[in-house]
């Protein structure tokens, strides 16, 4: 809704008199330039006006899932030549730890043929020709945390705004009912923690909110026990008219805020339940994510996430915690993909047919990759996993001005180096500003002395991935 | 609209008028550090032509060319200004490439000043802070201090007038907020209301600056500061245990320890002469840092972040400087190279970081009665334990082998240094990584050696108490050895079977000699004890040398931290559970045997045979009610042969260390003696030869009362900060800081005593578009209170908060999801019990993954980097925490409880509330319509439309006026006023 027109209306029904809303206004007027929240312009029009980023944390592994290496299934239980490794540390195997042959099958999908592992990605594979795959990521975090949060924020220690708020501070809100950028959790624990949705030293207004999966979906959106709808807004009736004498007393225009957040308060209490009941879905849209009405799970997460963009929210991450298999890997990741194949696959059919995939960016990929070299320690008990692998992991983008059906970069026959187009997290991160309509270099804020941005001193736009 | 703009017009002036006489410093470094410095300043790396424009000499030199970038006095001469006026893509500066292009005015403005001659004035905040007489005023009468000559001068420079002072509830209100961070009481405003005593407000104040409260609000500002936390960060986030050292802050406040020896003992209070353990506690300032505890990582990396995380903290808290810039490459804006940044880091570098256990007020009572029981078991043997105990004696005789105690002629470790000790144990610090080795050489000739023992031993310098090292992602205190070898004069023994007296699970001495490290012997469980395992010869040699070597290998650190060495002759040596030095006494003839010794050994086996168990039982009860150990994390200076060298790292890398460095102060700040040490290092850094300091630390204190501080980049007074609002008055506060000692406390007294902090907070429209930013101080500070403030106030005007100075941090209720859901480290958030759950803030724990939820909404910090400066936020969540949160409703049914047993009238009752909150009595207006809303809300409880009982929660007497009161106080706790220092 125009801004204008909403504060018209609230004014209207605060039932203020004319010459005090001439106030009012005047300093909701001068306040403006200083709402954090107003939507701005970007630098250029922008192919994706929000986004989605589906985080699969723990680091899936791209050699088992979608980049396929028949040469190491031949070198299975021999060590890789040292000059391959070079002096790269490893959090638990050592470097001379035997190869493993990828642990799935790989097939051509789609009419782009592209090849990817639609054993355990059936769903995934029907929606390839939408993808564009990124198999020449590199970062430079080799430990869980430090890497998402380099992932996110552009930095492997905590203290920097991640993504979302870099976006939220360059656009704005879309909407007022909702917050501007949400995050939910799916899986286990996340490594990162909240730094991998701080704002960081931008104003905490930034911060990703977490919608969470049980009780309350944000924190204290719900009123007390006992206290209904009826005496939540009279309690709020009594609030806006005693801060209403406050801010013709003081005149601080603080206080004109102040009433402008109890207002979208309220609008977020009344929009919360919407947004979660599901209910209005219809059973074949149900049946396309595979969820459940209530019980909490990554594809009921994703039909969520659909829902809040649909209302204006910009920036959702659904962290999806639990790839990280040092052991077993094909228990792991079929359990992995089988939680999260049909849902990702069905946001993706689901933005489209909607017409929301044009300008949605969907994102999907963990912190790094893992190693060709097997992972075992009997001491452990581990048999048969990866251990984590910074030089080369697969991502893929899907909308938002990225191109559909194409597999950029390559890694060698071991996936182990790039060898052709890396994409360095920065060069993500730069891409990804891009399609919201800024200049990396110019998206900055001043702090310490110093013009802050996602990418650091680093990033290059990878113009081969846009549409 | 216009008229804000002319606001910003005349804002952005405002700097510029009190620089009026420094044409360089107001105007024209500005733009050289936006446009220039990047490619031209004190960054020799990324400079480019050679052409350094920071350094007047350097950018008057001609370059190859013959070109002079300035020739002063000759614009048209100056490269310089051809090159900002050219049209031309490829000449013009800055070139199009950085994205950044000077205005019409920026170039003229650097046009004029080459032609006045170029002349460059030092940056400000370098020079020492000049004496500067408070300036004369025309309203005299106005200033109640000399510091509101500078505030007064400056108005009226600007023709504007101060407000009127604030209304004496305002007031006290104000400052019991600003200076205990709590609220008072209706009886604590009208005891000063009815004092009619000239020196009321003075005398109110030194009340406030006395009472213990005023230590815990001000410790909570330099925890910020200090990024302190209960957690160690990171993916795992494990509970840490540092509040000794919040603790000290608070002590230290309240003692007004002189803001110099308060700096000097965090920095370095372990080096001081006589370092008592206060001191010592002190220095966890610097151990607020995060650990890392992620499977694998590699623990000298992250050291590596805590050191740049600790340099960059120290500059911000002690200079003004954004030291972490020089990391990675020379600061492109301040005169600080990146070499300059090492020297700094290497002050800081060359501390061990252990644990300091410390004694326990909590636990002396049932310390001393387990003493006195452990001393009076031995004597109340039944006789069948009496035989039981001499069968012992004799069988314990009969397997006790002969050992002898092997001194080291030489040791050594991979990266950890070990020290002999003078009972022959080896004691282990210095660093340590995933893979230590450890090489012990004994050159005593050894006569038909069957055995070897390792002892490995307890000791409270170790984590956990030992005797192991690990001290993150694994146990505490436990260790991994996974190869032990020796080598008889050079040949590799073979040994023919390995025992141990304690290990963890499978984790066997025997696999310490299978060749494959991933296996291995460690101790879980056994922390804080002594075990020994026992390596058995093949056969029994002699040795003239010996050489034992020890590997500890895991993804984690795991050495050892205390340990020693035995050989035997007895073929039959086994590990055994009794203690080694028990080992001579049973060894001896039974009538040898003295007293004393007779007692030990009866105490030993009191202390653990099976047979005694039920004796010792009440013992183990007590035990069990020992709270957890208190300890808290330190600095401890390196010893002098083992100094931890500092490089300069390539971009900052860990991975690429270059050439060694090592303590030095950056040329910028001229040291006249250069420190050398940590302690050298802290004690320069509050001497009067930091020209830093002083401001720095009165601007930060200024900002927390006044919102802004008269330098708005609190934590950045380089070239790239803002120019102070009101310079004099920066440099007057400063040095009268330094000069009456430090005193934070009188520092505090000077502020609020001042006419300028007493004016009404009162914003006119007029004011609004002259100084929206309220910089000119034409008025009385409104200020949004901090998160631990806000909830203290709640609890505190509801009778609930509990006001206990330290301790362990407290669990206040919160949804247990905070904590747990997608936090990869949960913490089952256990709400504390009794009168922990009301708490004032500054005890709640602190998550850093998963921050106290109320807090966060606030702009409450992480905890994982230093904080000058809190952004103050106004949000819808803000709204929905203080309506809905479960604090906020356990405050207002409190209220509930207390209301319905005041027997006054209903208005008496509201204004009694309303004054509890907010101080001041309401207005008629607004008890009319508070009375209205309780009125309506109890008619609707009355008659059960609304479920009195939810909402008034649990409590004797009436629940329908309860729950009416309930919903009261929570309106109340929602108002602006109620939220805000006005």
């Amino acid at each position: 809704m125009d801004r204008m027109m909403q504060r018209r209306q609230f004014f209207t029904r605060c039932g203020l008199g004319l010459g005090q809303m001439a106030l009012a206004s005047l300093l909701a007027e001068a306040q403006s330039p200083n709402d954090p929240l107003a939507p701005k312009k970007p630098h250029f029009p922008a192919k994706a006006k929000r986004v989605i980023h589906l985080f699969m944390a723990g680091a899936p592994s791209h050699l088992d899932l979608f980049d396929p290496k028949p040469a190491l299934a031949k070198l299975e239980g021999k060590p890789l030549p040292p000059s391959v490794i070079g002096g790269q540390r490893y959090a638990f195997i050592r470097p001379d730890a035997a190869v493993m042959g990828p642990r799935f099958k790989f097939q051509k999908c789609g009419k782009s043929g592209v090849e990817l592992a639609a054993e355990v990605m059936p769903r995934l594979a029907e929606v390839v020709d939408d993808l564009c795959l990124i198999r020449s990521m590199r970062t430079d975090q080799f430990n869980h945390a430090p890497a998402q949060i380099f992932l996110n924020t552009g930095f492997s220690q905590p203290g920097r705004p991640s993504l979302g708020s870099w976006a939220v501070y360059g656009l704005g809100a879309e909407t007022r009912d909702l917050p501007a950028f949400v995050v939910m959790s799916t899986g286990a624990g996340i490594s990162g923690g909240s730094a991998n949705w701080s704002s960081g030293f931008l104003p905490t207004v930034y911060a990703g909110v977490r919608l969470r999966s049980t009780g309350q979906p944000i924190l204290n959106v719900a009123s007390p026990r006992g206290i209904d709808a009826r005496l939540q807004k009279e309690s709020l009736d009594l609030v806006r008219t005693l801060n209403q004498k406050r801010l013709d007393q003081d005149g601080d225009p603080e206080i004109a805020t102040r009433i402008n957040a109890y207002e979208m308060a309220f609008r977020l209490q009344s929009s919360a339940p919407e947004f979660m009941d599901l209910k209005k879905e219809s059973k074949e849209t149900l049946d396309l994510y595979g969820c459940d009405l209530d019980k909490p799970s990554f594809a009921r997460a994703c039909l969520i996430a659909r829902r809040l963009i649909e209302r204006g929210v910009r920036f959702v991450n659904i962290y999806h915690e639990g790839w990280d298999a040092h052991s077993d890997l094909t228990g792991n990741h079929k359990n992995n993909c089988q939680a999260t194949d049909q849902g990702s696959a069905a946001l993706i059919k689901d933005l489209k047919r909607r017409g929301l995939l044009d300008d949605t960016l969907v994102i999907w990929g963990g912190e790094f990759g893992r190693t060709p070299m097997v992972e075992t320690n009997a001491a452990l008990g581990r048999s048969l996993g990866r251990d984590h692998h910074p030089q080369a992991f697969t991502m893929w983008l899907a909308g938002g001005g990225v191109k559909p059906g194409l597999v950029h970069g390559e890694t060698d026959d071991l996936g182990f180096h790039v060898v052709k187009d890396p994409v360095h997290v920065h060069d993500l991160q730069a891409t990804i500003l891009h399609l919201l309509g800024f200049d990396h270099e110019k998206l900055t804020y001043r702090f310490q002395g110093r013009d802050f941005r996602l990418t650091d001193v680093h990033g290059k736009v990878v113009q081969a991935l846009l549409a | 609209m216009s008229i804000w703009k002319i606001a910003l017009f005349i804002i952005g002036f405002l700097p510029w008028m009190a620089y009026a006489d420094d044409f360089f410093a107001s105007k024209v470094r500005p733009i050289l550090a936006t446009y220039c410095f990047k490619c031209h300043g004190p960054d020799e790396t990324t400079r480019k032509g050679k052409l350094r424009l920071d350094v007047r000499e350097a950018a008057l030199k001609p370059a190859r060319s013959g070109s002079r970038a300035i020739v002063p006095g000759k614009p048209d001469e100056s490269e310089l200004v051809a090159r900002i006026f050219t049209d031309e893509e490829t000449e013009v500066m800055p070139p199009p490439s950085t994205k950044l292009t000077l205005t019409k005015e920026q170039k003229e403005i650097l046009k004029q000043w080459i032609a006045d001659g170029a002349t460059y004035t030092e940056h400000w905040a370098f020079l020492p802070p000049k004496r500067v007489a408070p300036p004369s005023v025309l309203a005299g009468h106005w200033p109640r201090n000399p510091l509101d000559r500078f505030i007064l001068a400056r108005l009226e420079r600007e023709r504007l007038a101060p407000a009127p002072e604030a209304d004496r509830l305002t007031l006290v209100r104000r400052l019991y907020l600003d200076l205990i961070g709590l609220p008072p009481t209706p009886d604590e405003a009208d005891e000063f209301l009815r004092d009619t005593r000239p020196d009321a407000y003075e005398r109110l104040v030194d009340r406030l600056l006395a009472s213990p409260a005023y230590g815990e609000r001000w410790a909570r500002r330099w925890l910020d500061l200090a990024r302190y936390a209960d957690t160690n960060g990171y993916e795992k986030d494990r509970v840490r245990s540092i509040w000794p050292y919040r603790d000290w802050v608070i002590a230290a406040l309240n003692a007004d320890l002189p803001f110099d020896q308060f700096t000097i003992e965090q920095l370095a209070g372990d080096m001081l002469p006589g370092a008592t353990l206060e001191q010592r506690i002190a220095t966890g300032f610097h151990r607020n840092t995060m650990i890392n505890e992620e499977g694998g990582i590699d623990p000298l990396e992250f050291r590596f972040h805590a050191m740049t995380d600790r340099v960059a903290t120290t500059g911000t808290v002690w200079l003004g400087l954004t030291l972490g810039c020089a990391q990675c490459h020379t600061h492109k804006y301040d005169p600080i190279t990146q070499r300059e940044y090492y020297q700094l880091f290497a002050y800081l570098n060359n501390a061990d970081e252990p644990e300091l256990f410390l004694p326990d007020d909590r636990a002396v009572e049932k310390l001393k009665e387990i003493a006195r029981l452990e001393e009076e078991l031995p004597h109340r043997f039944s006789p069948e334990q009496e035989k039981q105990f001499q069968q012992w004696v004799e069988q314990a005789r009969s397997t006790t082998a002969r050992w002898t105690v092997l001194r080291p002629s030489a040791l050594k470790g991979s990266l950890p240094l070990l020290t002999l000790q003078d009972d022959g144990s080896i004691f282990v610090t210095g660093d340590q990584s995933k893979s230590d080795t450890y090489e012990l050489t004994f050159d005593t000739p050894l006569k038909n050696i069957a055995a070897i023992r390792l002892e490995v031993l307890p000791d409270d310098r170790l984590p956990g108490r030992g005797p192991g090292r690990v001290y993150y992602e694994g146990p505490q205190g436990d260790f991994f050895l996974s190869e032990f070898s020796a080598f008889a004069d050079g040949e590799k023994v073979t040994f023919r079977e390995a025992s141990q007296s304690f290990a963890s699970g499978n984790n066997k001495a025997k696999f310490t000699l299978d060749g494959d490290q991933q296996t291995g012997w460690s101790i879980n469980g056994g922390q804080g004890k002594t075990h020994q395992a026992v390596y058995r010869l093949d056969k029994p040699r002699d040795v003239s040398q010996l050489r034992v070597q020890m590997l500890f290998e895991k993804y984690y650190a795991a050495n050892l931290g205390r340990f020693r060495l035995w050989v035997t002759s007895d073929t039959s040596a086994t590990a055994g559970e009794v203690p080694t030095e028990l080992e001579p006494i049973l060894l001896l003839d039974s009538e040898q045997r003295t007293p004393p010794q007779w007692a030990l050994l009866r105490r030993h086996f009191a202390l653990t045979s099976p047979h005694t168990k039920k004796l010792r039982e009440p013992i183990d009860q007590l035990r069990k009610q020992l709270p957890a150990p208190k300890k808290t994390l330190v600095f401890v200076e390196r010893p002098a042969e083992n100094p931890r060298p500092t490089f300069v790292h390539h971009r900052g890398e860990f991975l690429e260390p270059t050439e060694p460095v090592t303590t030095g102060l950056p040329a910028i700040l001229k040291p006249p003696a250069m420190p050398s040490t940590r302690l050298e290092f802290a004690r320069w850094l509050v001497s009067p030869d930091n020209p830093l300091v002083g401001r720095v630390t009165v601007n930060r204190h200024w900002a927390a009362f006044f919102g802004t501080g008269l330098v708005a980049t609190q934590q950045d007074f380089g070239l790239q900060g803002d120019l102070p609002s009101h310079p004099e008055l920066l440099d007057w506060l400063a040095l009268e800081f330094m000069e009456r000692g430090w005193s934070v406390k009188q520092l505090h007294r000077l502020i609020v005593t001042s006419a300028t902090y007493r004016q009404s907070s009162k914003v006119t429209p007029p004011l609004l578009a002259r100084d929206p930013n309220n910089r000119l101080l034409a008025r009385g500070p409104r200020v949004r209170l901090e998160a631990e403030v806000l909830r203290d106030l709640v609890l505190r005007s509801s009778g609930l908060l509990a006001m206990r100075l330290g301790g362990p941090s407290v669990f206040p209720p919160q949804p247990p999801e905070v904590t747990s859901e997608g936090a990869y480290g949960k913490l089952d958030w256990k709400v504390s019990p009794g009168a922990d759950r009301y708490r004032r803030g500054l005890y709640t724990f602190m998550k850093r993954t998963a921050p106290f939820a109320l807090f966060s909404t606030f702009d409450g910090p992480s905890g994982e980097v230093c904080l000058a400066k809190r952004e103050v936020t106004n949000t819808p969540l803000q709204a929905l925490s203080l309506l809905n949160d479960q604090t906020i409703l356990e405050a207002a049914q409190a209220v509930g409880r207390q209301m319905i047993d005041d027997k006054a009238d209903l208005n008496h009752r509201l204004k009694q509330l309303f004054r509890q909150i907010l101080t001041r009595p309401p207005t008629d207006d607004e008890v009319e319509l508070l009375r209205g809303f309780y009125l309506t809300q109890r008619h609707r409880f009355a008659n059960k439309e609304l479920d009195a009982a939810a909402v008034a929660g649990e409590g004797p007497g009436n629940v329908v006026e309860r729950a009416a009161w309930t919903v009261t106080a929570r309106v109340l706790w929602n108002l602006d006023e109620t939220i805000v220092k006005r």
